[in-house]
């Protein structure tokens, strides 16, 4: 299977808009399970087009392999019916006309597959997605998930080396959606496909990502594990696009910082002189904790006294919301908090779990090995 | 909770520094796009569709407005310059000479005040039938929901034989009507010119409020009036500040589309005017023509079509403008039907008054009057099947009844297989162009597509008709001259019906989106390929409606006809009228009721065919 290459791959749709994906580079390499993720209109469906071919590029060059399939300065353009991908759209695009069957082996037949082997392809494939029951009819007869497995059938049946997905999650039910993401993992693991996901949902792209990429107005942010993504977010769009609730911001440049960063400043400078003044500190809800006896607070972490405002349960976990003058921050926590409306607690967090952004919002080089010296 | 030892690949947002590929000259980007753009026939079949429309639609208008600027064949004398030459004559005589006043100005002033009182009419009653229709519990509400429609769907000028045929006075020759056989004379004013054109006009354009007004009360969210209501404004208040306002486009767009109509109306004004010189512009227009007047003829084809294209342009304003306001129903849309109480026989009468002026009395007239040997004399020996079946009729011409005359079925045979082919053939090409239109990547092409394609809505039949004569009369090029062949009625009527096709085209091509062909394009389908297994198969619906409807309306057709047919090429409309002429009155009669049933039962057919609505084939 091939490795996908865009270099300096750039769209825009003409007139004085601005470029939908701008200067892009990007390797997706074989059998991976690449998340292209961003909030709507970063230019994430925009590269998957590309890449399958319906978008012509404005500059740059995109590679499967070794064959270069789109370039602007070579003159290249691949039509996308001689990429031989695959490409699951958001409304699955099935053909109204024909049926279940005859849309699974449209690609076949195409490809003038001898009938037994088509039949013996199109029979295993439907297998495999629970749509045999299904042959005779019309997509319009079938529930979304349903249509939504055709669709699918539809492509692998082909056997693409690249499987290309626009959101196909998006139009499915919580329960739906959560049966597909598994089926999608066995498929990958199955079919052995190189598949380039596209999503807005963070959930999604966690759960079912070798790796991410997060997009963020035709640029790319960053690119990594999960893991990586969540636990090391390059940049602030990227930490705070990621993670729910958000993630907490304190902004320490200017000079109306609020008390709570006022004091996360006096606490860095005494700590850590070595890090100067940075631009902002993250903290994720989840690496907070609070406690109503100061005792309970290790020595070495930052804490601060703060009222608690709201508490929310989602079954199993509870929001806190916290404020004092000028600031809110919201805490998960995973035990029951046995205190009301109204109390007065105290939030304190280990230094290795800050985020340190300088002042441009990007992560600042070295505060991480830094911060970790400091044992809890 | 730990942190991870991966190095952090990521790359920033707003990287100053440029991959490594160069930069991309200008000549490499335009190669990139020229390959891009020819890389499939959409480009190509654009470009020859542009073409083709270029010559059928923008070249004849062209040459006809030329035409009213240049010297004429035969004029060469009078105006003492050589044919061809520039010359304000024609313009001068059209519009301030002596006779300008028969030629244009009279004319005009009739077209706008029989417009004017039709208009006025029509919306009075359509208005209200509407509401009736659409938002009431009128008794037979669905019944009536169809039946008032059906005078659209018979030919204006149905009405104004039927008329004659009852109100006919000695003022001309040929049978009386029946008020003149029963003893009584009506009045000239009853009989001919303004007054009848205006009601037979007003009548059939009735339907077109009933249909836009009342599509749009049927759309109408609930909600917005019961926000109101419960602010505590009175149903009087609801109606006047709320839905008024708001149905404002509707109606003016109905109102335009019927102004615009008129104007190109020449059937009803020909029967009924003729007879007291009561002209209207297409009458002036079609007088011009048959008297070999070129030059004024183009002079007043081009008002009629200036006309009409300051009119449809100022609608399109105005709703533009209108739109803004107006919110679409959301989904709470909900359509609550007003109860009449004890209005509510009073309301069905008035519905059932109308349809029986509309559609009763006029078909009834007509088909007792082919029964009839004397106009309006009830009793049993009177009536006779001749004018159907009879043979050796002692009439100069014409012995035999209508339906064993050979030039009605040649007329019929005529009819079928022009305005088919030329329907089956706009029905394609609309479908083609809006694939273009959609599709293309050379946006240039796509708006001149579009409006080119749509340039004939805003041009009147006949004026249409006046420009196809005025290019294809004599030899142009390789092109032999087409007048008086079958060729120039196919043409003219194939760009007479492109704006209905090309629309239908496109929102059938905007409906399907570009994703169930872009699926078939990423499984490995060509060009061709997807054009056969997907588009055309998935849109077989919107193609049989794109060619249904045009040739309903070109069955009854008349005002294109009228001008670029001759005895051989007769088509049914043409026929009857030409029995009109020879005071034919049951064989006229006997024919626009063929017509009629063909026009009436031919909708019903596609509206069961396709499962569409008459409203959606408007194009209102």
């Amino acid at each position: 299977m091939p490795t996908i290459n865009l270099r300096n791959v750039q769209k825009n749709y003409g007139g004085n808009s601005a470029n939908a994906v701008s200067d892009l580079d990007l390797e997706i390499g074989d059998g991976e399970f690449m998340c292209l993720l961003g909030p709507s209109g970063c230019g994430k469906t925009t590269t998957l087009r590309m890449i399958a071919g319906l978008e012509n590029l404005s500059d740059g060059e995109i590679r499967v392999g070794d064959r270069v399939v789109d370039s602007v300065i070579n003159g290249v353009f691949v039509p996308p019916e001689k990429r031989e991908m695959g490409l699951v759209f958001q409304s699955y695009a099935l053909w109204p006309h024909l049926t279940i069957e005859r849309n699974t082996d449209f690609g076949l037949r195409l490809r003038k597959v001898p009938k037994a082997e088509r039949e013996e392809r199109v029979s295993k494939v439907m297998k495999a997605l629970d749509i045999e029951k299904y042959r005779d009819r019309f997509p319009s007869q079938l529930s979304g998930g349903q249509q939504q497995r055709v669709a699918l059938a539809r492509m692998l049946a082909v056997n693409p080396g690249v499987l290309l997905l626009d959101e196909p999650l998006s139009n499915l039910d919580a329960r739906l959606r959560l049966e597909m993401r598994a089926e999608l993992k066995r498929i990958h693991a199955e079919f052995k496909t190189t598949i380039v996901f596209v999503t807005h949902d963070q959930w999604e792209a966690m759960t079912l990502a070798t790796t991410i990429g997060v997009m963020s107005e035709g640029t790319l942010q960053q690119m990594g594990t999960p893991d990586e993504i969540y636990e090391r977010p390059a940049n602030r769009f990227v930490a705070e696009f990621v993670g729910n609730p958000p993630i907490n911001i304190l902004t320490m440049e200017g000079k109306g910082r609020s008390a709570l960063a006022d004091r996360m400043g006096q606490f860095l400078a005494e700590r850590f002189p070595a890090l100067g003044v940075p631009g902002s500190v993250g903290i994720r809800p989840e690496a907070m904790r609070w406690t109503t006896e100061l005792s309970e607070v290790p020595a070495t972490a930052f804490s601060a006294p703060l009222d608690v405002t709201g508490i929310l349960p989602t079954g199993g976990n509870w929001i806190l919301e916290l404020r004092s003058a000028g600031d809110k921050v919201f805490l998960t926590t995973d035990e029951l908090p046995e205190i009301g409306v109204g109390a007065k607690v105290n939030i304190w967090v280990k230094p290795k779990a800050l985020h340190v952004f300088d002042t441009s919002g990007k992560r600042l080089d070295g505060a991480d090995a830094l911060l970790r010296t400091c044992k809890a | 909770m730990s942190v991870s030892d991966s190095t952090n690949v990521g790359q920033l947002a707003g990287d100053e520094a440029r991959g490594d590929l160069p930069a991309p000259t200008a000549t490499q980007r335009m190669r990139y796009s020229f390959k891009i753009s020819l890389r499939e026939p959409t480009t190509l079949v654009g470009i020859l569709t542009a073409l083709l429309f270029t010559y059928l639609i923008l070249v004849p208008i062209i040459s006809m407005l030329m035409d009213a600027g240049r010297v004429q064949f035969g004029d060469e004398r009078r105006i003492g310059m050589d044919m061809g030459q520039l010359t304000l004559y024609y313009l001068n005589r059209t519009f301030l000479s002596p006779i300008s006043s028969d030629l244009f100005w009279q004319p005009l002033f009739n077209t706008l005040s029989v417009s004017a009182g039709a208009i006025t009419v029509s919306v009075f009653i359509g208005s209200i039938l509407a509401w009736l229709v659409s938002r009431t519990n009128l008794l037979g509400r669905r019944w009536f929901a169809t039946a008032l429609i059906v005078p659209y769907m018979l030919p204006a000028w149905t009405f104004a034989l039927a008329w004659t045929t009852l109100f006919k006075n000695r003022t001309v020759g040929g049978q009386p009507g029946w008020l003149e056989g029963m003893g009584f004379t009506p009045p000239d004013w009853l009989a001919y010119g303004q007054v009848p054109i205006t009601i037979i006009l007003a009548l059939h354009y009735t339907p077109f409020i009933i249909l836009l007004f009342g599509s749009a009360l049927r759309r109408f969210d609930s909600q917005l009036e019961d926000s109101a209501r419960i602010l505590g404004a009175k149903p009087r208040q609801v109606a006047w500040q709320i839905i008024l306002p708001l149905m404002r486009p509707a109606l003016i767009s109905a109102i335009v589309l019927i102004f615009a109509k008129c104007l190109g109306e020449f059937g009803v004004a020909y029967v009924l005017g003729l007879p007291v010189k009561f002209d209207v512009l297409a009458t002036s227009l079609y007088r011009n023509i048959a008297s070999r007047q070129t030059g004024v003829a183009a002079v007043v084809a081009g008002s009629i079509m200036l006309i009409g294209m300051i009119s449809l342009l100022i609608d399109a304003y105005l709703v533009k403008e209108a739109r803004r306001f107006v919110t679409i129903g959301s989904k709470g849309s909900m359509n609550r039907l007003t109860d009449l109480g004890k209005y509510k026989l009073l309301a069905s009468g008035f519905a059932g008054l109308i349809f029986l002026l509309s559609v009763g009395m006029p078909i009834l007239t007509l088909a007792l009057s082919t029964l009839m040997k004397v106009p309006g004399q009830f009793n049993f020996s009177n009536f006779t099947l001749d004018y159907w079946i009879g043979t050796n009729l002692d009439t100069v011409a014409l012995r035999t009844g209508i339906l064993l005359t050979p030039d009605l079925w040649n007329a019929a045979w005529n009819t079928l297989w022009i305005v088919g082919l030329a329907s089956l053939t706009s029905g394609v090409l609309g479908l083609l162009v809006g694939y273009v239109v959609v599709r293309t990547p050379v946006r240039p092409l796509s708006i001149f597509l579009r409006q080119i394609t749509f340039l004939p809505y805003l041009v009147p039949g006949i004026a249409f008709a006046a420009a196809y004569l005025s290019l294809f009369a004599v030899q142009r090029g390789p092109i032999p001259a087409l007048y008086g062949t079958v060729f120039i009625l196919i043409l003219a009527l194939i760009a007479d019906q492109m704006p209905y096709a090309s629309r239908a085209g496109i929102s059938a091509m905007m409906q399907l989106g570009k994703e169930p062909e872009e699926a078939a394009q990423i499984a490995g389908a060509g060009w061709l390929r997807r054009m056969m297994t997907v588009v055309i198969p998935i849109q077989k619906g919107s193609l049989v409606t794109g060619v249904l409807l045009p040739f309903i309306s070109g069955i009854k057709g008349l005002s294109l006809f009228v001008i670029l047919a001759v005895p051989s090429t007769d088509v049914l409309t043409t026929y009857s009228l030409r029995l009109v002429d020879y005071h034919y009155t049951q064989a006229a009669n006997a024919v626009v009721l063929i017509v009629a049933g063909l026009a009436y039962f031919g909708t019903l057919a596609a509206q069961k065919l396709t499962k569409t609505n008459l409203a959606e084939g408007l194009g209102g």
